[in-house]
């Protein structure tokens, strides 16, 4: 018995948090808490970090290649070898590549996998001649990319989790971190408010842990928020509450922002969202009053087809108080899973080149097509969520999915399943056969997070290595391996010439110029990493936006933002308001966690909750099964009655079905479909 | 002295962490979450009582105290004749049908043994559990509500921060 314990990091969300895994023999037999090192958490974890090594001796892992024989959906294969798999996935690749064009491939990278791995996918995505690149970022941080991008530059977080110790105010928008990020509410936020007196102003329509903190609390109807903050903006700028020498020094088009907010009233606000005008103006005068604040918003802001514009307005109300550039003060994105920054920051956008610049940054081309030695095409690509409509309109072939769950994630899931039914080509690498895998033609066995080397960024922007602790099951290999041994097979091997994790990242250290720093040398050495960007060994940025912003002039960017309405709204016909949200124990499509044994025993069905007066209306008791229907689809849930959301909003945990109920209408900048808010009715299951 | 797990229930999120760990160190989790209607939540395992009436009750001398002052069981010794479940008042020792003898919260002895906080203080990200002599987590609380007094000067504000929230 020989028992190692092996540093990594969690593979949950993007708090970063370390950890080790007690390896017997290559077997991962439970977790150990890193109490030695200097780690953001501490040495805490949540309860999915603690049971992170339970999903990867699951019986259902991957353990061999297979090929589809049943229907697609049907989950019927067999096993083939990894020779004829590879063989087949190049050859189908190569033939709907001479006999439509490069555009009818697309591939999906994964914010599950490393940076490397991700890197690897979309330079051969490139290499065969497409810019079809997508990973959910799209449906997760895409609005707060484009909205704080447009503010301020940049959309990273501006300042480390410690600087939050010292703000005065902290606000929460469609943001439950007890539930999402327990270790970062319990290390950070928690000890704000418990020992250092922080107030804290949470919006949210549910009543949730972190609700429980708050001393304001805001409850507008899901997707109303853009209303709520406007008239925010609205109290500052009339009651002259703003930074005067920070608007006057470090931003643009206050003006015009003062003249556009000027209609948009608390009054007003009530009526859209229906939070009294009262708390709308206490919570902004709190805030701006502050001194020291910062602002969180998640995707309860996010997911919106009007998420974009209310990332701006709530950006902008940061910018009018001059909160950036000190202690005490903190905003930026919080992607969900723990590389979410990461996979982003390697090019894994239709519209974007490694290192996040635009596609047609010239110079930056230039200079990577140097590097490579193969031209990055031009034509941008197409979206996430657009993908479905290309595959249903024949104009995409083959998808080739890497560590991701659309099938489930999705909005409006059935005509999602409709596209992956149609579509001539299917690749899924993962490490189980998720709803997606069930259509695919090929599904490849994948090693997972900690049965491979690999370095993730963390919401804080930290750059973290976390080390192989466990032997993959069967054949599985890491996605960096599979994708480099399809590079050869389709005659890319020159541009692909990597033998293990720290060949590509020191290509990523010579490619996308804010990582140059993150060398393989320096994560091993220091296992805290550094903070990106991080131009060279000895350099990192812990705090953004000191001098300047990042926009183009350095200025902050107060463009008006005027309201607009989520992507759909109740009706007579559907009168409530439906929303969803995350579970502590659980994880996005819960590929993982559902089969953590820990999680799936303490958090093992979905439910709806439902607040006691409309309950009590429609005769609907705790525990009774209800009808939920949108114009999509109907499910049928458990009634969990309460009085903590509120009257006329219904809202459920997504990590089940809940995807079949929401509507693929996007946002307008980022093209973030509306995954918070669709209109609903509901009745009682009678029997 | 005596080594306990104290619980600040305020800072109890109900995430559960702790009865994760639990599960993993023991099969079953001796820490269990209690979650009420107001949102409150509280975190409750054995109390390792000082004059534990458990250890009183045992007619086989199965329950004794280590040297942390932790009650312990010896499942050698154990008849599983669940008096030690009668008698604890917040009927914390369970009994374990597969082996037919009793199971309680040990305070992770094998952890303690090799310098390790217990598996459920390790994990708790809100520092609601903390583990040590009991009487320094209870100077360090009295101290900082002291301080805070002095600080503050006006008792009402105290009540209201300490009584009412």
């Amino acid at each position: 018995m020989a028992e190692k314990l092996v540093p990594v990091v969690c593979p949950w969300c993007s708090v970063g948090c370390r950890f080790y895994i007690v390896n017997v023999n290559g077997y991962p037999k439970k977790i150990e808490f890193d109490y030695e090192h200097d780690t953001r958490n501490h040495g805490k974890l949540c309860p999915k970090g603690v049971a992170a090594f339970q999903y990867l001796r699951h019986p259902d892992r991957l353990k061999r290649p297979l090929k589809r024989v049943g229907e697609r959906g049907e989950g019927k294969f067999v096993e083939i070898s990894w020779e004829e798999a590879i063989k087949e996935i190049a050859q189908k690749l190569k033939e709907i590549k001479e006999k439509y064009g490069p555009e009818a491939l697309a591939f999906l990278g994964s914010e599950r996998c490393s940076i490397e791995e991700n890197y690897v996918l979309q330079k051969l995505a490139r290499a065969l001649g497409t810019n079809n690149i997508e990973y959910v970022c799209r449906m997760c941080q895409s609005t707060a990319v484009a909205g704080k991008g447009m503010v301020l530059g940049h959309p990273g977080l501006t300042n480390p989790f410690e600087d939050i110790l010292k703000a005065k105010v902290i606000v929460l928008w469609g943001y439950n971190p007890a539930a999402t990020n327990p270790v970062f509410f319990g290390q950070y936020i928690e000890k704000a408010i418990l020992d250092n007196g922080a107030k804290l102003i949470v919006v949210d329509p549910r009543k949730t842990k972190t609700a429980k903190y708050a001393d304001i609390h805001i409850q507008p109807y899901p997707g109303t928020d853009l209303a709520v903050a406007l008239a925010m903006l609205n109290v500052i700028i009339t009651e002259e509450l703003y930074d005067k020498d920070f608007v006057a020094e470090r931003t643009e088009g206050f003006e015009e922002l003062a003249k556009t907010v000027e209609k948009y009233t608390p009054e007003w606000a009530e009526k859209v969202s229906g939070v009294p005008a009262e708390l709308i103006r206490k919570a902004a005068i709190t805030f701006a009053t502050a001194g020291t604040a910062a602002l969180l918003t998640n995707e309860g802001v996010n997911q919106h087809a009007n998420g974009t514009r209310t990332v701006m307005a709530i950006t902008e109300m940061m910018v009018l108080c001059g909160y950036f550039g000190k202690e005490g003060v903190m905003s930026g994105a919080i992607p969900g899973a723990h590389n979410g920054m990461g996979a982003g920051l390697m090019g894994i956008g239709p519209h974007e080149l490694p290192g996040r610049f635009p596609l047609h940054a010239e110079e930056h081309k230039r200079r990577i097509e140097e590097a490579w030695g193969f031209k990055i095409p031009e034509k941008p690509g197409i979206t996430y969520v657009e993908m479905i409509d290309a595959i249903l309109e024949g104009k995409l072939k083959a998808l080739y999915v890497m560590g991701t769950n659309p099938a489930k994630a999705l909005p409006n899931l059935k005509k999602a399943e409709e596209a992956f039914k149609n579509i001539e080509f299917l690749v899924v690498q993962d490490i189980f056969l998720t709803e997606t895998a069930k259509y695919a033609d090929i599904v490849l066995p994948a090693a997972a997070w900690f049965e491979k080397d690999g370095t993730a960024i963390s919401f804080e922007r930290r750059v973290q290595r976390s080390f192989k602790a466990a032997d993959a099951p069967g054949e599985a290999k890491p996605d960096w391996e599979i994708l480099v041994m399809l590079a050869k097979e389709l005659g890319f091997g020159e541009y692909f010439n990597y033998s293990d994790a720290d060949d590509i990242l020191r290509e990523i250290n010579r490619i996308i110029p804010p990582l140059a720093g993150a060398t393989p040398e320096r994560l091993k050495k220091n296992l805290k990493g550094c903070m990106i960007p991080c131009p060279d060994e000895n350099t990192e940025v812990p705090r953004l936006f000191v001098q300047g912003f990042l926009t183009p002039n350095g200025k902050a960017q107060l463009i008006p933002v005027e309201y607009k309405e989520p992507g759909e709204v109740p009706d007579e016909e559907y009168p409530f308001w439906l929303t969803n949200y995350r579970l502590v124990g659980h994880f996005h499509t819960g590929t993982m966690s559902h089969r953590s044994k820990s999680l799936s025993k303490r958090w093992p069905e979905e439910y709806i909750e439902i607040n006691e007066n409309d309950a009590k209306r429609l005769g609907i008791k705790d525990g009774d099964l209800v009808r939920v229907e949108t114009r999509r689809a109907a499910l049928v849930f458990k009634a969990k009655v309460t009085p903590h959301i509120r009257e006329g909003v219904v809202a459920a945990p997504w990590h089940w079905d809940f995807n079949y109920l929401t509507k693929d209408v996007l946002d307008e900048y980022a093209k973030m479909p509306e995954l918070k808010t669709a209109a609903c009715r509901i009745s009682k299951v009678e029997g | 002295m005596s080594k306990k797990i104290f619980i600040d229930f305020k800072r109890c999120i109900a995430c559960k962490a702790c009865e994760v760990a639990c599960e993993m160190e023991h099969g079953e989790a001796r820490i269990r979450v209690f979650e009420f209607p107001d949102l409150t939540s509280v975190a409750f395992n054995c109390r390792h009582c000082e004059k534990a009436p458990c250890m009183e009750v045992c007619p086989v001398n199965a329950l004794s105290k280590d040297d942390d002052g932790a009650v312990v069981l010896d499942p050698l010794k154990c008849i599983g004749c669940l008096m030690c479940g009668l008698a604890c008042p917040f009927g914390i020792p369970k009994i374990d049908e597969y082996n037919k003898i009793m199971d309680k919260c040990d305070l992770c002895a094998h952890r303690r043994a090799e310098g390790k906080l217990p598996a459920c203080v390790s994990a708790c990200p809100t520092e609601a559990l903390k583990y040590g002599d009991i009487n320094d987590v209870l100077w360090a609380r009295e101290g900082k509500i002291v301080a805070e007094l002095k600080d503050i000067g006006d008792r009402t504000n105290v009540l209201e921060a300490y009584l009412i929230r």
